[in-house]
């Protein structure tokens, strides 16, 4: 965290006195609730991982701990490892996607000064609509595949109608459609953010060095604004990894098991199913490729812009 | 070529990237709008972009849903309101206040690794939860009640508030509270007749985003409610796998009425909403 804390101690006693009353009644509620829905599921899930707990038998039988079985099963699963690799392909066709219409929205709105509040409030429209209503009624209606206007629009321009929800390759691309159309807001104002702390003298002071645009672009505006969109990358990668909303509803992991995704299969295996224990092991194994990730991709990005 | 000249190119491309990604945004929304109004007939034979010319728009969606079945969609449209509202006014009270504590007192001096606990929560998937809640709830026998949502709706948007209003009440001036403290004022009130009307505009965006995550959530809703307490997006997909047959326009007037509130809520507090969604981010 880049700030330090500033604290105001009150610099009467008697104040301290009863602020030390306050100061436990301010924070006390939200740490509990936290401690009791966040770390409460936390453990529980990591105990039902190491169990053959199951949501139809408790209560019935002796819950038993079956050590590692849950996780052995995991490894040797296709169907999960199918369910991973669908995962990853989805958050390496959506990122950069929305990487790229990001940055190219975002320079177009910061070199713009009419109309810049303007596009900066409609695009933020696509955040705030429900996954469901995005992918549900709006997918559905536009990839149908006889009526939908996408088909209907690459006909007349003459190429063939699409099998967007029966071909396993372009139900993964409607979904990676849906995902950029819905988050791509998130990278722009996140960059358009960026930029807007660039200073303009440092541009105006390469020109007068004899710096081209494309220099004064790759040396000065990328430097800066790295550290913000290496965060916004890894919030997005994140987010991309746990998806699981628009497939449900668009395709519901189908044609087959085409575009199911982990959180998909954790909600079949644990919810539907009822096998909490083979859910909760899946749910960490998540967990800890997320955590990896997370502080691998942190250790090195930190390192890399130290360098510089 | 002159430097007017490049100024006007750069200008022309910008707008033409910002129209054309604009349009991307608009035409499903457009296309909803417009199917809202259709008839049957305009969806079974071939698309139909534009009302008056490829078809004739009719209120029949609207009428079916404001009229005809009012209570079928009522139902669940209130327990989103409900739900959405208590939980964020919950978070917001109980966040906010740990945000202003946060702020103001000292915790041993670990106050950043108190809010930096809070957000870890952001790292753990939601399928880690939905299992626990499960089975929490059904033991509590609280599934499939909007109570059981509430409790996992606010708890959700704790340590986001926490996180955003710590900052908020430490940019705001001390000496204001100090000198109502001198003239007899305790904390609560502090708190509640200083600090928070001062931080109007962060609690407002902190509250609308909350509001939002829990009018649009779906996941958890799934796994806890399924007939009485069920929400607008729960009952949205709930009416095509019950029938296997949909009625796009009474679906697309439905999710008009679903998404219009937060949209127009969230653009108009634009310069709040952008703040607090890039707001991690920009700290980081």
């Amino acid at each position: 965290m880049a700030t330090e804390p500033r604290i105001y101690p009150s610099k009467r006693f008697r104040f301290e006195i009863k602020d030390n009353l306050w100061k436990w009644i301010f924070l006390l509620p939200a740490v509990a609730i936290i401690l009791i829905l966040l770390a409460v599921p936390v453990v529980w899930t990591l105990y039902a991982a190491f169990t053959d707990l199951h949501l139809y038998r408790i209560g019935d039988f002796e819950t038993e701990f079956v050590g590692l079985a849950n996780f052995q099963k995991l490894m040797s699963n296709r169907s999960f490892w199918r369910t991973a690799r669908n995962t990853v392909v989805f958050m390496l066709g959506v990122v950069p996607a929305q990487l790229i219409i990001g940055l190219t929205v975002a320079l177009a709105l910061n070199n713009i000064t009419r109309g810049q509040k303007l596009f900066r409030t409609w695009f933020l429209m696509p955040l705030m609509v429900s996954p469901v209503v995005v992918s549900f009624i709006v997918g559905r209606m536009l990839f149908q595949e006889d009526i939908g206007p996408i088909n209907d629009i690459l006909r007349n321009l003459g190429f063939e109608g699409v099998p967007w929800l029966t071909s396993p390759t372009w139900a993964m691309v409607a979904l990676m459609a849906i995902d950029v159309w819905q988050w791509s807001s998130f990278m722009i104002l996140m960059l358009l953010a960026a930029l807007q702390g660039v200073p303009p003298d440092l541009h105006e002071a390469a020109r007068v060095d004899g710096a081209n645009q494309l220099q004064s672009f790759w040396r000065i505006t990328v430097p800066l604004i790295m550290p913000i969109t290496m965060t916004a990358l890894l919030i997005r990668i994140i987010d991309a990894f746990k998806v699981v909303e628009i497939i449900m509803v668009l395709t519901g992991g189908g044609p087959g098991q085409a575009t199911e995704s982990v959180t998909l299969a954790i909600y079949r295996t644990g919810v539907k199913g009822g096998d909490l224990a083979f859910g909760s092991s899946q749910a960490y194994f998540l967990l800890i490729v997320l955590m990896i990730f997370g502080g691998a991709y942190l250790v090195l990005t930190r390192r890399a812009m130290g360098k510089d | 070529m002159g430097l007017n000249a490049q100024k006007r190119l750069r200008s022309t491309i910008s707008y033409t990237i910002l129209l054309f990604w604009s349009f991307i945004l608009l035409f499903p929304m457009y296309w909803v709008a417009i199917t809202s109004f259709k008839n049957a007939i305009d969806m079974s034979i071939k698309a139909t972009y534009l009302p008056f010319i490829d078809f004739q728009p009719g209120l029949h969606a609207w009428r079916y849903l404001f009229v005809d079945r009012l209570t079928w969609f009522l139902d669940p449209f209130m327990n989103s309101v409900i739900v959405a509202f208590v939980s964020s006014t919950i978070a917001l009270v109980i966040g906010s206040s740990a945000g202003y504590a946060l702020a103001r007192f000292d915790y041993g001096g670990r106050n950043n690794s108190i809010v930096l606990g809070f957000m870890s929560q952001r790292m753990f998937p939601g399928a880690l939860f939905i299992l626990a809640f499960l089975v929490m709830f059904r033991e509590l026998g609280l599934l499939d009640t909007r109570l059981s949502l509430i409790i996992v709706y606010s708890s959700g948007a704790i340590p986001f508030i926490v996180w955003v209003m710590r900052d908020f009440f430490e940019g705001l001036p001390v000496e204001i509270e100090e000198s109502a403290m001198i003239d007899g004022a305790n904390r609560l009130g502090v708190l509640f007749r200083i600090a928070m009307p001062l931080a109007a505009p962060g609690l407002v965006a902190v509250f609308v985003l909350s509001l939002i995550g829990a009018w649009n959530e779906y996941l958890v809703a799934l796994t806890l409610t399924f007939r009485e307490a069920i929400t607008i997006p729960l009952f949205m997909t709930m009416q095509v796998s019950q029938t296997g047959y949909t009625e796009w326009w009474n679906m697309s007037a439905i999710s008009l009425v679903s998404v219009i509130p937060v949209v127009a809520a969230g653009m108009a507090l634009e310069k709040y909403i952008t703040g607090g969604l890039t707001f991690g981010a920009l700290k980081g």
